[in-house]
């Protein structure tokens, strides 16, 4: 291995990078607006407000009363459906997946409720409800708490039981601290993999690997400067990524010592995976293909953006043996939950993966014949 | 080290691809300062010779030395003392002409002059522009550039002037001839003739993966080729009978056109005597001398159309 040749590789690579705008945004922005995306989506649930349609049939105090019960704690904001309509009609015309009738003789049943002949009748009130929709559930469940909130405060008496939250983890943990470790990984596999499949299909189809079969570059010189050169870009894009999750999600992760050697271990590995399938990769197109048959199963199977628990048992088993996997759950344990130990364990595991793929990366790079 | 023996000893080499004998068996020596042109039409085998001597390949059988060194042993030292212009160069696309030579310069560790490489290649003006916008010939004169980095021994060309217009194609002689002149030996490998004809001091003729000839141009010419080469331009095909009865068995249909092989300039006007009493219209004629071209066609045919107008 020579210094002088990894640091020409590095600048001829470093500079074609630069120069190849398109690289350049998969690379760095991709990755970012992921962030962006899923974290405007997913980000603050406990500032939920869901609009919710009211057909008051009753308009007196009583059901402004409850109307504004509903509006309390920003839950909901609530807007008027004309009295004339058909609740389910409306909700179907307009594409409602929960609509809330309060009946006309709202306040009359509650006044019997509390002295008539009627006395302790509960008063319904009918949610009209898309079966269909994944989102009104929440709404449902967030529509009782408060009416429970209501009966309760009607009856005077304080609560039985109060659940009071404790977390495992040192701090609040929301979707975004899960999700940010994840997108580090990814983007860094990501890159690591497809670009040493890509250049290597490239350089092999132009016939520059060729060409540099006749010069003093060995094998071990070509996968130092591969790996130099994504360790650079891996250090720049997880940088992009951390940035914007602290400015705009105002992410609570732990950056430690271990975050830089979990990235130098997945680099490793990675590119080392990526020099063992370029001899199935020799054409452009074929090494697109290749990188996707690996990249997307390890994304969606290794907890990159939900959690491996959410999946049936034989997927998690097969989960374990992806070493994405590690890498999630090693940049989860060190920068969410602080654990050392844990983190140890998935580093062993993936550092153990790289020195393999490494060794046999480096055997199988060779210049002669294969070109 | 100056080298005094060969620069190039090929030994009964051999390089299969499963059943395919890509180089069978073939044996030559490239004295040190010469320009040794290896010719033979596509899929003779001749790029995969070169590719064996450049360390590229590793050989089935055989042992090819380079400046005394076994290349398939010597193969770290070798690559400093030679450079090579594959066949299809390329070179990184965003990559400038200066950066590029600068990179190879790096490679090998060497002080190169890149500003008198980029003169020599007449590349100067071009020196800030990136590889994917050269043209065919300018991609080719900075593959030669590159090749001289390391100012090597011996310098391979594989196929340096193939897919260039013929304006392009004379430019990269005029390069192969002021290295000709530094003294440089030239392993050039081409199918065309006229390529080696102009620079070549012995060519070699490969054919399905064995040496069918090796010599000056001028013995080769000499010694395979015809003496002379009669044309008779849109006459009638029954030409063709009269010239047979005068005793040419050679005659070629092209076209309109008869091609005769002659032995002296008599025969020519033997032939021309008896077209003109015959009455047979005559569009014009044509002599030439033989040059490779035809012994390269000689030594490689394979049958063609035509063939059997040549049989009688």
């Amino acid at each position: 291995m020579t210094p002088r040749i990894i640091v020409a590789n590095l600048g001829v690579r470093l500079k074609s990078f630069y120069r190849e705008r398109s690289a350049m945004f998969f690379t760095f922005a991709f990755p970012v607006i992921l962030v962006l995306v899923f974290g405007t989506i997913f980000t603050k649930p406990e500032h939920l407000n869901f609009e919710l349609p009211v057909q008051d049939n009753s308009r007196s105090e009583t059901s402004a009363r409850l109307l504004k019960a509903l509006a309390t704690d920003d839950a909901f904001t609530t807007t008027v459906v004309p009295v004339a309509v058909d609740a389910t009609e409306y909700a179907k015309e307009h594409k409602l997946n929960l609509l809330l009738v309060i009946p006309k003789d709202f306040e009359a049943l509650q006044k019997q409720r509390v002295t008539g002949p009627h006395a302790g009748v509960p008063v319904p009130v009918t949610y009209v409800y898309d079966p269909s929709s994944t989102a009104v559930q929440t709404k449902i469940q967030l529509l009782d708490t408060i009416v429970a909130a209501a009966n309760q405060k009607a009856t005077g008496s304080p609560p039985a039981i109060k659940l009071v939250a404790a977390s495992i983890l040192p701090e609040r943990y929301r979707f975004i601290e899960f999700f940010v470790p994840g997108i580090i990984a990814m983007a860094i596999m990501t890159s690591c993999l497809s670009n040493a499949l890509n250049m290597n299909a490239e350089l092999r189809q132009k016939g520059i690997l060729r060409k540099l079969a006749t010069t003093p570059i060995t094998g071990a010189d070509w996968l130092a400067s591969s790996i130099v050169y994504q360790l650079i870009l891996s250090v720049v894009s997880t940088a992009a990524i951390l940035l914007v999750s602290y400015f705009v999600f105002d992410v609570r992760l732990h950056i430690g010592i271990w975050l830089p050697l979990i990235v130098i271990v997945e680099v490793v590995a990675f590119v080392g995976i990526g020099m063992l399938l370029a001899p199935f990769a020799k054409e452009a197109e074929s090494a697109s293909a290749v990188a996707n048959a690996f990249l997307f199963p390890m994304m969606f199977l290794s907890g990159t953006f939900f959690p491996v628990e959410m999946m049936p048992a034989f997927l998690q088993t097969f989960a374990k043996l992806l070493p994405l996997y590690y890498v999630n759950e090693a940049l989860r344990a060190a920068m969410i939950f602080v654990d050392d130990a844990a983190t140890l364990r998935s580093v062993g595991v993936i550092s153990a993966f790289a020195a393999v793929v490494f060794v046999a990366g480096a055997f199988r790079t060779r210049w002669d014949e294969g070109t | 080290m100056p080298n005094t023996g060969p620069a190039i000893v090929v030994d009964k080499l051999c390089k299969h691809y499963g059943a395919l004998r890509a180089v069978d068996n073939i044996s030559f020596t490239v004295k040190a300062g010469e320009v040794f042109a290896f010719l033979g039409p596509n899929g003779a085998g001749k790029s995969t010779t070169a590719e064996v001597i450049e360390t590229i390949r590793v050989p089935t059988s055989g042992k090819v030395t380079v400046l005394g060194m076994d290349v398939t042993k010597r193969k770290a030292k070798v690559v400093r003392r030679i450079g090579v212009l594959p066949q299809n160069f390329s070179s990184f696309d965003r990559i400038t002409v200066r950066e590029s030579l600068q990179y190879y310069a790096r490679v090998f560790g060497c002080r190169a002059d890149i500003d008198a490489l980029m003169d020599l290649t007449n590349l100067r003006d071009k020196a800030a522009a990136q590889f994917n916008t050269l043209s065919g010939g300018l991609k080719q004169r900075l593959g030669i550039a590159i090749a001289l980095v390391s100012d090597p021994e011996i310098v391979f060309l594989d196929e340096p002037t193939t897919g260039l217009d013929p304006h392009a194609r004379r430019q990269i002689w005029e390069v192969l001839k002021g290295l000709k002149e530094r003294g440089k030996t030239i392993f050039l490998t081409t199918h065309y003739m006229e390529e080696a004809e102009v620079l070549a001091d012995t060519v070699a003729i490969i054919s399905k993966g064995k040496i069918v000839a090796i010599d000056s141009p001028a013995k080769l010419t000499e010694g395979h080729g015809e003496q002379l080469r009669l044309t008779l331009k849109s006459i009638d095909a029954t030409a063709v009978g009269l010239i047979r009865n005068l005793g040419f068995g050679a005659v070629q249909k092209d076209h309109d056109n008869l091609c005769v092989s002659v032995k002296k300039p008599d025969d020519v006007r033997r032939i021309l005597e008896e077209i003109e009493r015959s009455g047979l219209k005559l569009g014009g004629i044509d002599v030439r001398k033989p040059n490779l071209e035809e012994v390269f066609l000689k030594l490689t045919e394979t049958p063609v159309a035509g063939a059997q107008d040549r049989a009688a």
